[in-house]
């Protein structure tokens, strides 16, 4: 079956890097929404598929069954090279752009202009958000598997580029608009507290998710104190340096 | 030149005080005209006129090699009201300083040290200070360590830590020294508007001169313009010279309070006592008879919270701060009243050792709490081209060790020094070049100390952790080793 999918194969990139169409922009445009990533046929087998996962979890019982409620025949996953890969990246890619059309739909932004929610606030609202999109498509059960598909070798970069994305995509939506170096440490800390907590995720077990919110609201905590530290190491750093300098400056040393 | 000056000292010595003012605006008036024109040349003018700026003019004129310089103060409060003060011997300002005995010596060197009224002075010689998690403590005594050492050596002048003076009459005196000195043009009150270089004519070039120009229309060019005005210096900002540093997140609460008695070792022998709370020290330090001047440094809530509650209850906080563990305070700032009962139940379950506290507080000076924020700043230079600072304006300390005012004094010294060898050997008093003499002195001095005091304070604000016993047995073996104590109390008197 891998053989002739080759053959047929229109593009030679492997199908999970396809999911970013060749015209894909590199910048965010305000004007012009990015294309739909997927092809309508992919689209509609996939969407069906994931109906399927509570039951079946990720495997590809779920994608065929998904392939035939769309009303293609089963071989017809052999669309979707990495298999049930492309499953786990396609519920990974539909919930990061829900989150924009969830704050679009339900006017998040202006409750959170009258509330006065700080970028902080926002983020962990986004970030409880995605959480329970896990449980609406009932997924938390079978995340498990798909951790364990993710964690494959040749899947890793994949995976940790679409963690990034949905950690780009939180900072974006909360209206962070940092240019400088903290840019790349907030994206590698909320992706770091995003892959933790949703691993906390699988093992919760109490009402409405409670625990998996705590732990989040424990480890932004920290994340704010480590923050707050390492800017006053920072600031005492350059203090330090240039007292040092005027020092020096101060007993004719030309610098 | 030099007539103008003595008329001044004339018109300041006989005139009564409201007639002084209707002299000086008349010579405003006449003089304006021309000032338009061309600023005033004066070789030293001051902004600022605390303690760091009138010294330095007292020293100025006191000092043979330049008392023939053209020196003029620029200060916005109304200087001659500060001289006005007669205090009663129970009131007490909140403002205190902590004199070092180097800085003593200056202000005897000088000739101030005749015109401060000494029954408003305390010296003290004891100091104890304390770690407010663990008790480990340290106490400096002069008597003690002496005898420990050199037995010989206990003379009664050196035995004397420092001297807790009110800033108002460190200040009185100094203009009470500038009167008799005379000559010093004293622009006062009078806000500075803006500071400029001045312009090229024919006749005169002031284009590297700074010239400062005064609200009431007034314009001075100064050889050499010195900033004592402050954290917030306009002299330094007009200098270009940068200020870097950090705020503590924590406000200075001062209060003149009242004792139950003059102090555990009596009138003669008086002691400072600081006790270190994560939240920050909190120091008492002597005045004379049953008075004390506190500095609490605190977090920001707790300080507003302290400065509205009632006098009995302040009174019950201070002695909680220095009784009381740090878990106490912290459930005693969260009350909303009743804190006297609380803390007089609470002291009855603590254990501590009465005789090595300060006595109880009794009572607190109405309107004598006041907060401060607290923070660390130090310029990147103190001298440019015709421009040095002194005191606040070049540097701002944590009060922990009480060394603020020491420092300006120092500055100041260093300062009168460095001018003083500029004008025996001709040199341009405002180049650069002859400035750089004090500089040198005093930068990394001044930068050391700030160091100290600053991770002096971080250290101390831990409340948990490894750092806590290390600190105290940091403490505790610095207290029981007499020689290396005796140094580090002679570089406090020395005022480092």
């Amino acid at each position: 079956m891998a053989l002739p999918s080759r053959i047929l194969r229109p593009f030679h990139l492997p199908s999970h890097l396809r999911t970013i169409p060749t015209c894909a922009r590199l910048y965010h445009s305000y004007d012009h929404p990015p294309a739909p990533p997927y092809a309508p046929a992919e689209q509609a087998i996939l969407s069906a598929a994931i109906t399927h996962i509570p039951e079946h979890g990720f495997t590809q019982t779920s994608l065929s069954r998904g392939a035939q409620d769309a009303g293609y025949l089963p071989v017809s996953t052999n669309l979707f090279p990495s298999g049930v890969f492309d499953l786990v990246l396609f519920y990974l890619v539909q919930r990061r752009l829900g989150l924009g059309d969830a704050i679009a739909t339900e006017g998040l932004d202006r409750v959170w202009e009258e509330r006065k929610v700080g970028v902080g606030g926002r983020v962990r609202g986004l970030v409880l958000d995605r959480l329970r999109m896990n449980a609406r498509f009932g997924v938390v059960g079978r995340w498990q598997e798909a951790l364990a598909i993710m964690a494959q070798p040749s899947y890793i970069p994949a995976s940790t580029t679409e963690l990034w994305r949905l950690s780009d995509e939180i900072w974006f939506l909360a209206g962070d608009t940092s240019v400088d170096t903290s840019w790349y440490t907030k994206r590698a800390s909320l992706s770091a507290i995003y892959a933790a907590a949703e691993v906390f995720q699988t093992q919760d077990s109490s009402a409405e998710f409670r625990d998996t919110e705590r732990f989040l609201d424990e480890r932004l905590g920290d994340l704010r104190k480590v923050g707050g530290t390492v800017g006053a190491v920072g600031e005492w750093v350059g203090y330090t340096a240039s007292s040092a300098v005027n020092v020096l400056r101060s007993k004719g040393v030309r610098i | 030149m030099q007539s103008r000056p003595t008329i001044w000292l004339f018109g300041r010595c006989h005139v009564p005080r409201s007639g002084l003012v209707n002299i000086r605006r008349r010579t405003f008036a006449t003089t304006l005209q021309r000032n338009a024109a061309t600023p005033e040349l004066f070789d030293v003018v001051c902004v600022g006129g605390g303690p760091a700026g009138l010294s330095l003019l007292a020293g100025l004129r006191a000092s043979p090699a330049t008392s023939g310089l053209k020196v003029a103060l620029i200060e916005w409060q109304d200087l001659a009201k500060n001289q006005t003060h007669s205090p009663s011997p129970t009131v007490y300002s909140n403002r205190c300083s902590s004199l070092t005995p180097a800085s003593v010596a200056y202000l005897k060197a000088i000739g101030v040290w005749n015109h401060i009224d000494h029954t408003r002075v305390q010296p003290y010689d004891g100091m104890q200070v304390w770690d407010g998690i663990t008790d480990s403590r340290i106490s400096f005594d002069w008597a003690e360590t002496a005898s420990s050492i050199i037995p010989q050596q206990s003379t009664p002048s050196s035995s004397t830590i420092a001297y807790m003076i009110e800033n108002i009459n460190l200040t009185s005196a100094l203009q009470k020294h500038l009167h008799t000195l005379g000559g010093t043009t004293i622009i006062s009150p009078a806000r500075v508007e803006g500071i400029t270089f001045g312009e090229e004519t024919p006749n005169l070039d002031l284009s590297s001169w700074p010239v400062v120009s005064l609200n009431n229309g007034q314009t001075l060019a100064a050889r050499l313009l010195v900033g004592a005005d402050g954290a917030n210096s306009p002299v330094r900002t007009f200098a270009g010279i940068e200020s870097r540093g950090w705020d503590y997140g924590r406000m200075g609460v001062v209060a003149t309070l009242q004792l139950e008695g003059p102090g555990r070792a009596g009138p003669d022998h008086k002691i400072a006592y600081q006790r270190f709370l994560p939240s920050g020290p909190v120091a008492m330090l002597p005045l004379p008879g049953n008075m004390a001047s506190l500095v609490w440094s605190t977090l920001p809530e707790r300080a507003m919270k302290l400065k509205s509650m009632a006098t009995e209850h302040i009174c019950a906080m201070v002695n909680a701060a220095f009784r009381l563990s740090a878990v106490d305070l912290t459930y005693l700032h969260t009350m909303d009243g009743g804190q006297k009962d609380e803390v007089e139940w609470r002291e009855q379950h603590t254990r501590f050792k009465e005789e090595e506290l300060p006595m109880k507080v009794i009572a607190v000076q109405e309107g004598s709490v006041a907060p401060f924020p607290l923070k660390m700043r130090h310029a990147d230079t103190y001298i440019t081209e015709r421009v040095a600072l002194v005191g606040d304006a070049a540097h701002t300390i944590h009060p922990l060790a009480g060394q603020g005012l020491n420092q300006g004094q120092a500055d100041v010294a260093s300062l009168l020094r460095t001018i003083t060898a500029a004008v025996e050997t001709g040199q341009d008093i405002g180049s650069q070049l002859a400035l750089e003499q004090y500089n040198s002195e005093r930068y990394s001095a001044n930068n050391a100390l700030l160091g100290v005091c600053d991770k002096l304070h971080k250290l101390y604000s831990f409340d948990s952790g490894p750092i806590v016993p290390l600190r105290s047995w940091g403490l505790q073996a610095v207290n029981s080793m007499g020689a290396l104590k005796g140094f580090l109390m002679k570089r406090a008197a020395g005022g480092a």
